[in-house]
C-alpha cells in the first residue's frame, strides 16, 4: 500500500494497479501481505475536497483505503481560496459547506454500505484557510499540513481533478510540495468518468466564445470592419486564438451580468486613473525640478483587500503607473510599495486606488470598505516614522517565510 | 472651419510641448535621483505622460481614422506594459537585497 513507508519508487501506473486491487478485492483481503503490518498507520486520512467530477469516486476510494488499512478517521477538508470578509466570501463559504456536507454524506453511506458491521471510522469535515489569502501550492500545503498535525492525520489522498485555484493546474505542484512534508501522499486511482470531456468542453465554451469575440473585435479594429476579406481572415485568426489560448488567458468563467459590468466599471475607472496619473505627475515633476530635491523615499507595506489574480494585478499596476508610488513586491495580499514623497505615500494609505479597484471588480457596495489607514493595514518600513522592520532579503531570493511578517505585526500591536 | 483647424493645431502644439516637458522631467529625474527605486518612479513618467501627450498629439493630427485609433491603442498597451516593466526592475532590485535610499545615505 502506498502509505506504508519506504515502498520503492511508486509510479503512477503502479499505484493505479494497487488501487484497482483495493477496489476489487473487498472479500478476503486478509491475504494482503501488508494488511495489518506494523508500519500501517492508525491516524487520520486527509482528503482535500473540491466539487470535481471525480470527487465521488475519490471518496469511495478514501473509505476503502481507511477500512483496509485501519485509518481511524477521514478528514474531508475544503481549503478556502478566498479570505473571510472578502466580497462574496459568505456565498462561497456557504457553497463550500454544501459540498462538504454532500461529501460527508457520501462517505457515511459508503461506510454503512460495507458488508458486515460499520467499521470504526469517523468522518470529519472542515473548511480551512479562510483567515488568509492562499496563493500557491506552498500556501495550500502549509494549511493542509497544519490541519493534519492538529488532527493527528498522517496521510493525504488527492482527488486527481483537485485544483482549488480556477483552472490552474495545481495538482502536480501540490504533490511536489506535499512530498516535502512528513505526510504520505497519494492521488486516488480513480477512473475519470467519460462524461468529463463533454463537461469540460462545455465549461470552456464560454471562455472560448469570449476569447473569440475579443480577438475578432481587436482584429477588425486593426483592419477594416467594412471589408469582407478582413472578416474571413479575422474569423480564422480568432478561431485559432480562442482554441489555443482561451484556457490560458481567461481564468475566471465569464458570467453574464458580472463580466460586462466589470468592463463598464473599468471604463469608468480609466478617466479616474488618468486624472490621478496627471496629478501625481505634476507633483513629482515639481519635486524633481526643485533645486533642493526635497524627496523623502521610504518603503511601505500595505495589506490590501482585493481578490488575488486580476484585481491584485490591476491595483499593483495602477499604483506603479502613478508616479511617486512603485509596487516593489506583492507577497500574498501584502503590497510592498516604494514611495518617493510623503504626499504620494499618504495618498496610497488613503486607499483611493484600492477602493476604485474594488469598485471595478465587485461594485459599489464593496468600494465602501474602510481605507488601509483606518484598517491599520499599512506600515512605513523606513525613515524616522518607521513602524516595522524592512524585510530585505539579500541572496535568498525573497524566499523567507511569510510568518516572519505576521510575527512582526503582532509584536508591534502588543507593543503599543 | 478655419477656427476649428487653428484650435486643433494649437492643441497639437500644446500636447507636444507637454509631452516634451514630461520627458524632460523624467530625464532630469533619472540623472538627479539617488537610487534604482526612485529612478524607476520617474522613468515611468516618460511613458505615462511623455508618451501619453505625444500620442494624443498624434491622434489629434491624424483625426478619426484607422491610424488615429491605433495610436490610442498604442497608448493603452504602453499603460499596461510600463508598470509591469517598472515593477519587474524594482522587484529584481529588492530580491537582490538592495536597500532603498533614505535621507543621509550616499548617492548610488
Amino acid at each position: 500500500m502506498w502509505w506504508v513507508a519506504d515502498t520503492d519508487g511508486d509510479t503512477d501506473a503502479g499505484s493505479e494497479a494497487a488501487g484497482g486491487g483495493v477496489g476489487d478485492g473487498d472479500a478476503g483481503s486478509g491475504s494482503d501481505p501488508e494488511y495489518g503490518s506494523p508500519s500501517a498507520p492508525t491516524g487520520g486520512l486527509v482528503v482535500p475536497v473540491e466539487p470535481t467530477q471525480t470527487l465521488r469516486a475519490t471518496i469511495s476510494h478514501a473509505v476503502e483505503a481507511a477500512v483496509e488499512d485501519g485509518f481511524s478517521a477521514i478528514h474531508l477538508v475544503e481549503i478556502a481560496s478566498w479570505r473571510d470578509g472578502d466580497p462574496g466570501a459568505e456565498d462561497r463559504a456557504a457553497s463550500a459547506e454544501r459540498v462538504l456536507e454532500r461529501a460527508e454524506a457520501w462517505a457515511n453511506s459508503d461506510l454503512d454500505d460495507l458488508d458486515g458491521e460499520r467499521p470504526p471510522v469517523t468522518v470529519a469535515t472542515e473548511l480551512i484557510g479562510g483567515d488568509e489569502y492562499l496563493f500557491g501550492p506552498d500556501d495550500y500545503v502549509r494549511v493542509l499540513a497544519a490541519y493534519a498535525e492538529e488532527h493527528g492525520a498522517d496521510a493525504v489522498l488527492l482527488d486527481p481533478e483537485y485544483s482549488p485555484v480556477g483552472n490552474t493546474t495545481l495538482l502536480q505542484p501540490l504533490e511536489f510540495a506535499l512530498s516535502n512534508t512528513s505526510l504520505t501522499v497519494e492521488t486516488a486511482p480513480v477512473t475519470r468518468p467519460t462524461r468529463r470531456e463533454r463537461l469540460r468542453s462545455e465549461a470552456t465554451g464560454k471562455r472560448s466564445l469570449a476569447m473569440f469575440g475579443f480577438s475578432l473585435a481587436f482584429y477588425l479594429l486593426l483592419g477594416d470592419p467594412f471589408y469582407w476579406f478582413d472578416w474571413v481572415t479575422g474569423v480564422a485568426t480568432a478561431a485559432i486564438v480562442s482554441i489555443t489560448l482561451s484556457s490560458v488567458s481567461i481564468d475566471v468563467e465569464p458570467a453574464i451580468p458580472r463580466t460586462p459590468m466589470r468592463v463598464l466599471r473599468g471604463v469608468i475607472y480609466v478617466p479616474v486613473l488618468l486624472f490621478e496619473i496627471v496629478k501625481a505627475n505634476v507633483e513629482v515633476a515639481r519635486v524633481i525640478l526643485d533645486p533642493r530635491l526635497p524627496i523623502e523615499p521610504t518603503m511601505n507595506r500595505m495589506r490590501v483587500i482585493v481578490g488575488s489574480g486580476l484585481p491584485l494585478m490591476t491595483l499593483a499596476n495602477s499604483i506603479t503607473l502613478t508616479p511617486g508610488t512603485l509596487t516593489v513586491r506583492a507577497r500574498d495580499s501584502d503590497l510592498y510599495v516604494h514611495s518617493l514623497i510623503p504626499s504620494a505615500r499618504d495618498g496610497l494609505f488613503d486607499g483611493s486606488l484600492e477602493r476604485w479597484t474594488r469598485f471595478v471588480y465587485y461594485g459599489r457596495a464593496s468600494a465602501r470598505l474602510p481605507t488601509p489607514r483606518e484598517r491599520d493595514d499599512c506600515a512605513i518600513l523606513q525613515g524616522p516614522d518607521a513602524t516595522e522592520e524592512l524585510p530585505i532579503v539579500a541572496a535568498d531570493g525573497g524566499a523567507s517565510p511569510v510568518d516572519e511578517d505576521d510575527e512582526a505585526e503582532t509584536e508591534e500591536v502588543t507593543g503599543e | 472651419m478655419d477656427a476649428l483647424g487653428t484650435a486643433r493645431v494649437a492643441l497639437v502644439v500644446a500636447f507636444t510641448l507637454l509631452g516634451l516637458f514630461f520627458s524632460f522631467v523624467s530625464m532630469t529625474g533619472v540623472l538627479r535621483l539617488p537610487d534604482v527605486y526612485s529612478r524607476a518612479h520617474t522613468a515611468s513618467q516618460a511613458d505615462t505622460l511623455g508618451a501619453g501627450f505625444g500620442l494624443a498629439a498624434v491622434a489629434l493630427t491624424i483625426g478619426w481614422e484607422a491610424a488615429g485609433v491605433k495610436s490610442v491603442l498604442l497608448l493603452f498597451f504602453i499603460f499596461v506594459t510600463n508598470p509591469t516593466a517598472a515593477h519587474g526592475i524594482a522587484r529584481a532590485a529588492f530580491e537582490e537585497g538592495i536597500v532603498p535610499w533614505t535621507e543621509g545615505d550616499e548617492r548610488r
